[in-house]
């Protein structure tokens, strides 16, 4: 449950705002990364936090990409193919990265490690081709290097957990 | 005027209110400017992009603050440089619009296209086809022909269930956002939203549970598309092969104004049938809006179990069918013989004529008729006469510096209508008091909320009231004001700030229940609104005054008609030898009614279906529903409103009236009356509220706004305008021009008992004989229970679920424990008419025993 685990970072957030449900947002992403993906139950959870109707939080967790309804890898891979990207190489980047994973265009690893996705703009164009990972951005990525952040990223996910620190 | 501007539309220039919007300002004037989004019920938004016009302000000259001039002298107009929105812009003085540029119609022809890129052409198996707005607007502003293509069209899922009574059909949805606007803002239950974006954007719910306010039916009104349907109406007819027929909803004191669709139908014999029932607009009663029991409950009117002949008792007791001539023969001669031992029982069902004939022959019987109404649950007629609510309140006129106090009464559960009336003048501004002794949902919109013990709810208001007594000030005119003072000297005042919002109320009006009240306690309760509402003055003006939560939809005319509760209460202290029961199903809802039944010599009753107390009679004479015949019924607010003959008749039932007339003519009154409107005039003559009212009269009607259900049904929606009446309201004592006010001191009864009181409450998805017929709503009902305050429970050994055995004044019944901290500590709370098991309808003493452990533990 988030309420007991994420206790002081949920007060913090609702600090912010004047009424709950103005938290709903941050509250969503805490959620995402707890899970994954936004649950049903996550959804209803963030929305008994903000006091609103389950379907609220659906509908804005449907309404922003940056949140995931559907399960997703520990690692979510957001590649931006869109034009000036394309330009410089970004959808075969994409394709490279698929076939060295192992996986169709927005499908996830057997491993559950990590699921690929073509997005647009990240406005990084001149830095592709480039991923966005857990929100965080690499760039000026070749298959070379993606090969070790892949690894990196592996050799973390078989580390035993860490304790959670703030989102940036 | 300062309340008005002056704006200029296609060159034509209009006087219309400050503040309003665009649509509704041109709308005033007959100048229909198109929208799928906007609702004159909701606020605007602006989603739509339909109500695109050309718009332009007077110039104003920054340096002087006064408007531009050109060489002729003439204001200079400054156009917005693109289209703009009309419901989301109001007037202001010199504002200019075009409705009919080229640009507008380009615009119009535009979003039309977008709008039916993905929208399928299914209009011939559509139930909206023939009322749609999207239809009409496409017709009258669409482009013809579409560039999109084809292939790129979104499919979307065609039969989402949101609810069991709401259909969605994605692809039709043009995201007009009226149904979740209609949740969040007039219901406050925001259980629809939307997900996704773009084309793909689509109606969800994931509420648990899903969409089941209420009053979801009302979506499908406002809805301009086919999106939202109703199960009842799916596929049923096709809204042009449809007759309308005027009615008005026989199940609560609102008295909401409803159409019946009917058609000549093949499943009903050829005979016109309903199909389904809309809203009617009165905004004076409920705009354009009604429950889905009012909805949804109209299936008994033609359910197979009709009585479709009468039913006398032969010589060895069983119910035979016979005919008529020979039953009014039989109860003639029953009245004769017992004279005056006979008690009349009238049904809140009945109309006013059928109280009327009934009452007629009640006096025709000899002695002093007895004539009690059904439920007999409140008290107060003769208060409501004096200090009911101004004539012309409407609820919707209530807003900032209104006070609205609703007193013992689960006012959701029992007038949907008003709660949401209520609700919706709270977000205005109005401060709601909600009083009672448990938590009911209106306490989430209150501005204060008072929690009493059953037994204080006089001792609340008096304390309301006894602050403005205490100074010097003026004693007002009439009887008793020296007492009352006298009396509330000393009284305790427990909440004061809620006495000073009640005092400084510019309008108060006081919703009162009598939940948890025997009617003794009851009467004293309506005393002391009265005290409360005479004394700050918040009477004989619209919108102050009283309202009581009536327990049914024509209580108020029965009230009218001589009957009352009292009446009931002495017919069961006293019970007659021979009962006449008129359509009330007494003895299926009240376990003391069925003794009293069991104990008589002869019971009469009419009846739609062989209910208990139909079981119990020795005649059943099969009734009208309200769907076959005319009539009046008068509403909570005291306004008299007329029904029409909806649906063909049944077998040989005959509306009330009709029957009673025929018995009383053989007991030598009178030829019986030809229609309903020959008794109304009767009543009119001899009832003194009713003077100078006849249906013609109550049929009149006027123009509303916002014009709902004219041609143009992309305004308001398929709500229907109103053709059938408005009915007229009897005005109260006070609004006299020197009305004589009589207050008195009222008690606070003394605790009835120590032990556990049973109480009963309403529930509006009932199994009342009538509601129960139409099974598409029995997921609603609850399944029948107790509920019980957690320490009364812990104290008999309960725990929720457990079955337990209620004894009450000798009877037993067996229900469901229910242990919610919400419930009153000391009472059980026993929802009425939910099993087939008749309950109590006001308070008693009770004792409970858990079923399994055979334990008895006294209460």
């Amino acid at each position: 449950m988030l309420a007991e685990k994420y206790a002081d970072r949920i007060q913090k957030i609702f600090a912010k705002y004047p009424d709950r449900r103005s938290g709903i947002m941050d509250l969503l992403y805490l959620a995402q990364e707890e899970y994954g993906w936004l649950t049903e139950q996550a959804l209803e959870e963030v929305a008994a936090l903000c006091d609103v109707d389950p379907t609220q939080a659906h509908s804005i967790a449907g309404f922003y990409t940056m949140y995931s309804e559907k399960p997703k890898g520990k690692y979510w891979l957001q590649v931006c193919t869109d034009l000036p990207c394309a330009l410089r190489g970004a959808d075969d980047f994409y394709a490279a990265l698929c076939e060295f994973l192992g996986v169709e265009d927005g499908g996830t690893t057997e491993d559950g490690l990590f699921t690929v996705e073509q997005v647009m703009c990240l406005a990084a164009c001149d830095k592709a081709p480039m991923l966005q990972c857990n929100f965080h951005y690499h760039e000026n990525l070749d298959m070379e290097k993606m090969k070790a952040q892949i690894e990196q990223w592996r050799a973390e996910a078989a580390q035993p957990e860490q304790p959670e620190d703030e989102r940036p | 005027m300062t309340d008005t501007v002056t704006i200029t539309i296609d060159g034509q220039d209009f006087e219309v209110p400050k503040g309003m919007n665009l649509v509704d300002a041109a709308k005033l004037h007959g100048i229909g400017i198109p929208v799928f989004c906007y609702h004159p019920k909701l606020d605007p938004v602006g989603m739509c992009r339909m109500c695109l016009v050309e718009l332009g302000n007077v110039a104003i000259d920054r340096t002087t603050g006064a408007p531009e001039l050109d060489e002729q002298g003439n204001p200079v107009i400054r156009w917005f440089p693109k289209l703009q929105t009309a419901c989301t812009q109001t007037v202001s003085q010199g504002m200019v619009l075009r409705t009919t540029s080229d640009m507008v119609v380009e615009g119009r022809e535009n979003i039309l296209e977008f709008l039916l890129t993905s929208h399928p052409l299914d209009c011939p198996v559509c139930d909206k086809g023939g009322e749609c707005p999207l239809q009409n607007l496409t017709m009258a502003y669409g482009p013809g022909e579409s560039r999109f293509i084809y292939d790129d069209k979104i499919r979307l899922a065609k039969h989402v269930p949101l609810g069991k009574l709401i259909y969605l059909d994605r692809e039709r949805c043009i995201q007009c956002a009226r149904c979740t606007r209609f949740c969040d803002e007039i219901v406050g239950d925001d259980v629809l939203a939307f997900h996704e974006r773009g084309r793909r954007l689509q109606i969800v719910t994931i509420s648990d549970p899903p969409f089941d306010t209420k009053f979801s039916g009302n979506t499908t009104d406002i809805c301009p598309v086919g999106a939202l349907t109703t199960t009842d109406f799916r596929f049923g007819a096709r809204p042009w092969e449809l007759t309308e027929v005027s009615t008005i909803c026989p199940y609560c004191p609102v008295g909401c104004n409803l159409n019946a669709s009917t058609r000549m139908d093949r499943e009903f014999g050829g005979k016109a049938m309903i199909k389904r029932i809309m809203p009617r607009q009165n905004e004076r009663v409920n705009e354009i809006w009604i429950c889905d029991k009012g909805r949804f409950g109209h299936h008994h009117s033609r359910h197979e179990e009709r009585l479709l002949a009468p039913l006398m008792r032969n010589k060895s007791g069983e119910l035979v069918e016979v005919e008529w001539p020979a039953v009014y023969k039989a109860i003639a001669k029953q009245l004769k013989a017992h004279g005056d031992q006979a008690g009349f029982v009238g049904d809140s069902t009945l109309s006013n004529e059928d109280l009327w004939e009934l009452r007629r022959l009640a006096e025709l019987s000899g002695g002093s008729p007895r004539l009690g109404l059904w439920p007999a649950t409140m008290s107060g007629g003769d208060v409501v006469a004096q200090v009911g609510v101004g004539s012309e309140t409407r609820l919707q006129d209530l807003g900032p510096g209104s006070v609205i106090l609703v007193m013992a009464s689960d006012f959701e559960e029992e007038a949907p209508i008003w709660w949401l009336q209520v609700k919706q003048a709270a977000d205005r501004g109005a401060k709601v008091v909600v009083a009672n002794a448990r938590p009911t949902k209106l306490d989430r919109y209150a501005s204060a909320v008072i929690h009493y013990r059953y037994d204080e709810a006089v001792g609340v208001l008096n304390s309301f009231t006894a602050p403005l007594l205490s100074g010097d000030g003026q004693l007002g005119q009439g009887n008793g004001w020296g007492a009352l003072q006298s009396d509330l000297q000393n009284a305790e005042v427990t909440h004061a700030d809620t006495a000073n919002l009640l005092a400084s109320a510019e309008n108060l009006v006081i919703f009162l229940g009598s939940e948890g009240l025997t009617l003794e306690q009851h009467a004293e309760l309506m005393q002391a609104a009265a005290n409360l509402l005479i004394v700050s003055g918040h009477v004989g003006r619209p919108n102050n005054g009283l309202i009581p939560v009536w327990p049914g939809a024509n209580v108020q005319g029965a009230w009218d008609m001589g009957f009352s509760a009292e009446a009931t209460a002495d017919l069961l202290a006293n019970p007659p030898a021979l009962w006449v029961i008129g359509g009330a199903d007494v003895a299926g809802e009240d376990i003391r009614m069925a003794t009293a039944l069991e104990q008589a010599e002869f019971v009469v009753v009419t009846a739609q279906f062989m209910t208990p107390t139909a079981a119990h009679a020795d005649i059943v004479l099969p009734r009208q529903s309200f769907a076959e015949r005319a009539g009046t019924y008068t509403n909570g607010l005291r306004r008299v409103q007329r029904f029409y003959p909806a649906q063909g008749p049944i077998g040989d039932a005959l509306p009330d009236w009709k029957i009673f007339a025929h018995v009383s003519a053989q007991m030598g009154g009178p030829r019986p009356p030809v229609a309903a409107g020959t008794i109304f005039r009767d009543i009119a003559q001899r009832v003194e509220r009713y003077i100078g009212m006849d249906y013609t009269r109550l049929a009149w009607f006027e123009p509303q706004f916002p014009d709902v259900g004219g041609d143009d049904l992309y305004y308001g929606g398929t709500a229907y305008s109103n053709y059938g009446g408005l009915g007229l309201q009897w005005p109260a004592e006070a609004e006299a021009e020197q009305p004589q006010f009589s207050v008195r001191p009222v008690r606070t009864a003394a605790p009835q008992t120590d032990g556990l009181t049973l109480v009963p409450v309403w529930v509006l998805f009932d199994r009342g004989h009538l509601f129960e017929k139409s099974e598409l709503m029995h997921h609603r009902m609850p399944q029948p229970y107790a509920a019980f305050n957690p320490d009364d429970a812990a104290r008999l050994g309960l725990t929720d679920g457990d079955r337990v055995t209620l004894a009450v004044e000798g009877h037993e019944l067996t229900v469901t424990a229910q242990v919610g901290d919400d419930n009153p500590a000391g009472a059980v709370l026993l929802p009425r008419r939910l099993s087939g098991d008749a309950t109590l309808s006001t308070p008693a003493a009770c004792t409970v025993q858990k079923i399994e452990s055979m334990q008895k533990v006294e209460g």
